[in-house]
């Protein structure tokens, strides 16, 4: 892996001494001061009301800006913003998963994220230009019920064999199984893509959320299915670890199963507001909350995780350039043709 | 026998309907039952017809028990037909159709056959709705007599119909009813249809068949008051028997039923009964005329007591004639 | 001929293009990417989803005629009893909205999804409107044919088969197209119950392809398969009337050993139909009254209630209009913007909110997200049930009172503030408060073209269904029938009819 971080750094140097900004593009962020100033934001939020609510009311809380939302799947946020294109209303997109927010950014509907915000995070987790930035980190996982599933799977290939056929649920309309599915694109390519996605058509039970597959395993309702790890751990929380009847695996080190993926913002209206919002999401209190609340991996140093957590580095994720993961599009693509949408 | 009723009796909880009704017709008879509304008429088809079951009482068709407080033959195993008030035809099938529905496939020949003789015979595709009420009713006929029933029942065919329709559709009915050797049970509240269609008229009134007999026979000699005034248009005298004779105010009368010496009672006598002598000294005066063309109502105040006699139209006599009343033929006395 | 006021002409002239507009523009967007829409419409998926929605569409629509006319037939024809009973319980499904109906069968039964679960759902949400048209015309026909044909031989059943049926045929037919129309463009329910029909193709076509020319091409099948269904209808219907009898003479048939099973299927009916529904809801409820949050409650009321309000004035605005139009000043124009204003009518929510949501991004942006793009997507879709339901009282006020109202002094159009609109003001207001309701309890629409911020009740529920977060959902799904469903229900002037008259 190269260091994008140094580039980018050297870059923006010579920009900004240069002091040039093309006519047709930003070259780099505006500085603060002549930035559009604005008291209210408009927020297209592909994270989920239960979740994001609290740390909006901490974010009006703070800085007293008033924050309109607008709730839906990060994909299809990021088709709204597509088809508004120029005129969208949004200021801010955070969107479950980088797919959704490498589809903006192609589309070139993004703004640079500020200087000092995207040095926050660790390079590997954001965006390679700059259009967005990671907020919170999460592993895919398998959760399976012990009582029906005697033989784990070591790869999440194993799910497309005939045995499977009922027992393995998907939710296809969720933003990190797409995501998870564009590395699979990336990493082996479409044509092995396309015959998992249709031994999935075949085994798979077809649910809309993560959290819904969960409770479906938990009930015992289906053997197993792939979720986030954090949702878990979430519920975990709520109803005791002891009270879980299903429980996590993790596939082979290395496998696409255990992909690391992160949660992200980006500006699609440069102001104010949209800055201070991307700077909360990145402070202690906002990290700590993603930490605490939800059990997913904070991304600036210094938030310690919850007990019972692998720690980030000690998950055995494959191999992969998040910012490649941007050709969503292409993913949906697939995974209607299998009949799965 | 083809029907026999025998004290035949509906309630409707408290309410009865028919109290020991008993009627009979016979073969190839046509029989009108008659009677004012709400008497239990169309009550009487439904049990005939077997809709519903008596509280008490038996039907015999053909000697055969079809209906009595405890069992009731399915309608569609009796072998009885019905026309009822409006025909009730089928909307959705044409005329043909509808004539045949009691009839099994490959009946066209006896659908024709009906056709022509109701008069319809170029309707066999028309619809329902098409029609005008006459033929309505001509169909609805056709149609029960088209599965050769051993009874037809025909509930107030002619009601919704105007005078002059009604009147030659009654002839008609008639002449199809003979044709078909059909025999038929008629119900009507008006009394010139019966009296002119039935073999036989039986009267009803609350809920029992009070006199039943030739139409000659109900007429003239009605069997008590009530069928008397029911009939026809009736002056009402008091009189007293004696020597054989009714003494009342307009002279001693013959009656035609029997009497006993000394009665007292209330003599019936229908206004053709009398019949006006212009006399320029008699005792009667005209004070009232009503003039209807073929006939007239003429108001005479005789010493006693005010009539009303029917004359003849053109020849009616003038209000302020004299005239002397006489009562011809026999009339009827009704002990009190 | 007198010409309308130019008041009543602008706001016709207006209803019609935004009848036509949205249509338009989705056909000229889908011919702008006609390679990328044949090839979505080439899938092998778009025959399983024709495949699934004709199935769903022909198995509801005779369902609901099966159940719906042996309901009709044994409250109003036979000895059955409790009429009045059976009959208020054969109509209550229709006070539950059908996404309500399926939200209350899969909170109490996650299992509960796919085909079969969508059928019966739809079914029970569909039949009463099959009740109702039968029982009034099996009301308005009388006995004596169906006695007359058991005098030819006829037994009980093949009565029931022969006369009976072929009687109510046209209004069974018109029911069924009801029934048809509205099964096809249903979205809610399919959509919770997790069945793929068109519509639910549609709406994830539109979240989840960037072009969104895929759910254009699908909902063009759509329109096609409406009106597909509307020419099947017109052809099967029949052409023959009904007579009206001089009689209104009523007996019942004798039901005999049949009559516990009888009596039991429609208990059935309505324990699937009306008790399991409220039963959930109201454990639900229960089980989510300690943690509901009762400002989001109270929000998402106000915005629902708002909405329906404010949509409900303006669709009455427009629907009086073109009612006094086409009543009042028989013009061609007027007949033309009648025709345009129904040729939406039978169009699915989804595919009317699609067409305005690219309507709104990239013709018009300042109405995008706006309030009043949602209220035009509703006066698109309800403008013709308003105008049926306001047509009628307008037209019943007689022409002479206006003539009367010249000769005294009022002049021209004048009377028809004075005069026609206060007698037609009860219709009216009853036809307004019918649409409100309508539009409180929309979906799809309400989905697609919400501005951010809003909230319903209809939008929480299916946010929350979406999360399986039942406890949460249910406290507006009861809601949806408390103030939305009920109220619509007891305004049903078809609804009251049939009850009173089925009670006697």
């Amino acid at each position: 892996m190269f260091k994008p971080l140094a580039a980018l750094t050297a870059l923006v140097a010579a920009l900004t001494l240069t002091g040039c900004a093309s006519a047709e593009q930003e070259a780099n962020p505006l500085p603060t001061e002549s930035v559009e100033q604005k008291d209210s934001l408009v927020l297209y939020s592909g994270r989920s009301e239960d979740l994001i609510q609290p740390l909006i009311d901490m974010f009006t809380a703070e800085t007293g800006i008033k924050v309109e939302v607008r709730y839906a799947g990060s994909a299809e946020l990021a088709a709204q913003i597509l088809e508004e294109g120029e005129n969208s209303p949004a200021d801010v997109f955070l969107s479950q998963d980088a797919g959704a927010l490498g589809a903006v950014a192609k589309a070139t509907l993004f703004e640079f994220v500020p200087t000092e915000t995207l040095a926050k995070v660790d390079r590997i987790y954001s965006d390679l230009e700059g259009y967005w930035v990671g907020v919170s980190g999460r592993a895919r996982i398998l959760t399976y019920d012990p009582a029906k599933v005697t033989e784990l799977p070591t790869s999440v290939f194993d799910l497309a064999e005939p045995k499977w056929k009922g027992r393995i649920a998907i939710a296809p309309t969720n933003a990190s199984f797409q995501a998870f599915v564009t590395a699979m694109r990336v990493l082996e390519g479409n044509e092995v893509t396309s015959l998992w996605l249709s031994a999935m058509k075949e085994n798979a039970v077809i649910f809309e959320k993560n959290g819904a597959i969960l409770d479906a395993v938990d009930a015992g309702q289906v053997d197993a299915g792939l979720i986030n790890h954090y949702y878990w751990h979430a519920k975990a929380k709520e109803v005791g670890a002891e009270n879980m009847k299903a429980q996590l695996s993790a596939f082979a080190p290395g496998d696409l199963g255990n992909l690391v993926n992160v949660a992200g913002a980006g500006i699609v209206n440069d102001n104010s507001a949209s800055r201070a919002f991307m700077d909360f999401l990145l402070s202690t209190s906002a990290q700590t909350y993603f930490a605490e609340q939800t059990a997913e991996y904070p991304l600036i140093p210094g938030i310690s995780i919850i007990p019972g957590l692998t720690p980030l580095s000690e998950v055995k994720s494959p191999d992969i350039d998040l910012s490649n993961l941007d050709t969503l599009g292409e993913t949906l693509e697939l995974i209607r043709a299998a009949g799965l949408l | 026998m083809l029907l026999e009723i025998r004290n035949l009796s509906l309630s409707y909880g408290s309410q009865a309907v028919l109290t020991e009704l008993n009627l009979e017709a016979e073969q190839g008879q046509l029989t009108a039952v008659l009677g004012a509304s709400g008497a239990g008429k169309s009550t009487l088809l439904r049990l005939i017809a077997g809709f519903e079951a008596p509280t008490s009482g038996e039907i015999y068709i053909d000697s055969k028990l079809v209906s009595s407080a405890t069992e009731v033959l399915a309608p569609e195993k009796r072998g009885v037909g019905i026309v009822p008030q409006d025909s009730a035809l089928f909307s959705h099938l044409t005329v043909s159709q509808n004539i045949g529905f009691g009839l099994p496939k490959g009946s066209d020949a006896r659908v024709n056959e009906l056709l022509e003789l109701v008069g319809l015979a170029g309707f066999a595709n028309r619809k329902p709705a098409s029609l005008s009420g006459g033929q309505t009713q001509r169909v609805a006929l056709a149609r029960a007599l088209a599965p050769r029933p051993k009874l037809i029942l025909l509930d107030e065919p002619f009601s919704a119909l105007d005078a002059e329709l009604r009147g030659r559709l009654r002839e008609d009915v008639k002449a199809v009813l003979k044709a078909e050797n059909a025999s038929a049970i008629l119900v009507t509240h008006d009394q010139e249809e019966a009296l002119s269609l039935a073999d036989k008229v039986a009267v009803m009134r609350e809920g029992q068949v009070i006199q039943a007999g030739s139409p000659t026979e109900i007429y003239n000699e009605p069997v008590d008051l009530g069928i008397a005034t029911f009939l026809g248009d009736s002056i009402l005298v008091d009189g007293k028997v004696e020597n054989g004779k009714v003494s009342t105010d307009l002279g001693k009368l013959s009656a035609l039923n029997s009497v006993a010496e000394g009665q007292v009672g209330v003599v019936a006598i229908r206004s053709e009964n009398f019949y006006l002598q212009p006399n320029p000294s008699g005792d009667s005066e005209v004070i009232g005329r009503v003039f209807f063309g073929h006939d007239a109502v003429v108001e005479v105040q005789t010493p006693k007591v005010k009539i009303r006699a029917r004359s003849n139209g053109p020849f009616a006599p003038e209000v302020g004639m004299r005239v002397t009343v006489w009562v011809r033929g026999a009339v009827n006395f009704y002990p009190n | 001929m007198r010409k309308p006021p130019a008041l009543i002409a602008l706001l016709g002239v207006f209803a019609s293009l935004a009848a036509l507009v949205p249509l338009g523009y989705l056909l000229f967007r889908l011919g702008a990417g006609a390679d990328a829409a044949l090839t979505e419409l080439l899938r092998p998926r778009t025959l399983e989803l024709l495949l699934n929605t004709t199935l769903l569409v022909v198995s509801v629509t005779a369902t609901a005629l099966v159940i719906g006319f042996l309901q009709a037939w044994l409250t109003t024809r036979t000895n059955l009893g409790f009429g009045a009973v059976f009959a208020v319980l054969s109509t209550l499904p229709l006070a539950i909205p059908s996404y309500v109906l399926a939200f209350s069968f899969t909170a109490s039964f996650p299992w509960f999804s796919g085909f079969w679960a969508s059928w019966l759902v739809m079914s029970l949400a569909t039949s009463p409107y099959v009740f109702l048209a039968v029982s009034a015309a099996l009301v308005r026909t009388d006995s004596s044919s169906e006695e007359v044909a058991r005098t030819l031989g006829l037994s009980k059943w093949q009565v029931l088969v022969r006369v009976t049926w072929p009687q109510v045929r046209p209004a069974a037919a018109a029911a069924s197209l009801l029934v048809a129309l509205y099964t096809l463009s249903e979205f809610g329910a399919v959509a919770i119950l997790r069945f793929d029909t068109f519509t639910r193709a549609i709406y994830n076509a539109y979240r989840l392809s960037f072009d969104r020319t895929a759910a254009a091409a699908l909902a063009v099948v759509l329109v096609l398969l409406t009106l597909l269904v509307i020419w099947f209808e017109r052809r099967y219907r029949g052409d023959y009337q009904v007579t009206r009898p001089a009689s209104q003479k009523r007996v019942r048939i004798l039901l005999g050993k049949t009559k516990p099973l009888a009596a039991l299927g429609l208990l059935l009916v309505a324990f699937a139909g009306v008790g399991v529904p409220l039963y959930s809801l109201a454990n639900w409820s229960i089980i989510g009254s300690s943690t509901a949050d009762v400002s989001e409650i109270f929000e998402a009321l106000v915005g629902s209630v708002t909405l329906a309000a404010v949509a409900g004035v303006v669709i009455t605005v427009f629907a009086v209009a073109i009612a006094l139009w086409v009543v009042r000043y028989p013009t061609g124009l007027g007949r033309m913007v009648d025709y345009s204003v129904w040729a939406n009518h039978a169009l699915p929510a989804i595919v009317v909110a699609l067409a305005l949501v690219f309507l709104g991004a990239n013709l018009t942006p300042w109405l995008y997200q706006t309030t009043a793009l949602l209220v035009l997507a509703y006066l698109i879709l309800f403008l013709p049930n308003a105008l049926g339901t306001m047509a009628t009282p307008i037209a019943q006020v007689p022409k002479s009172l206006e003539d009367v109202a010249n000769s005294l002094g009022v002049k021209g159009n004048r009377s028809i503030f004075k005069v026609v609109l206060p007698i037609a003001a009860p219709g009216i207001l009853a036809g307004a408060a019918l649409v409100s309701l309508t539009v409180l309890k929309e979906l799809p629409a309400t989905l697609l073209l919400r501005p951010t911020g809003t909230e319903t009740l209809a939008l929480r529920l299916w946010m929350a269904t979406e999360e399986l977060a039942f406890s949460q959902a249910a406290p507006y799904a009861l809601l949806l029938v408390i103030l939305g469903g009920l109220p619509a229900l007891a305004l049903n002037t078809q609804a009251r009819k049939a009850l009173s008259e089925v009670g006697n």
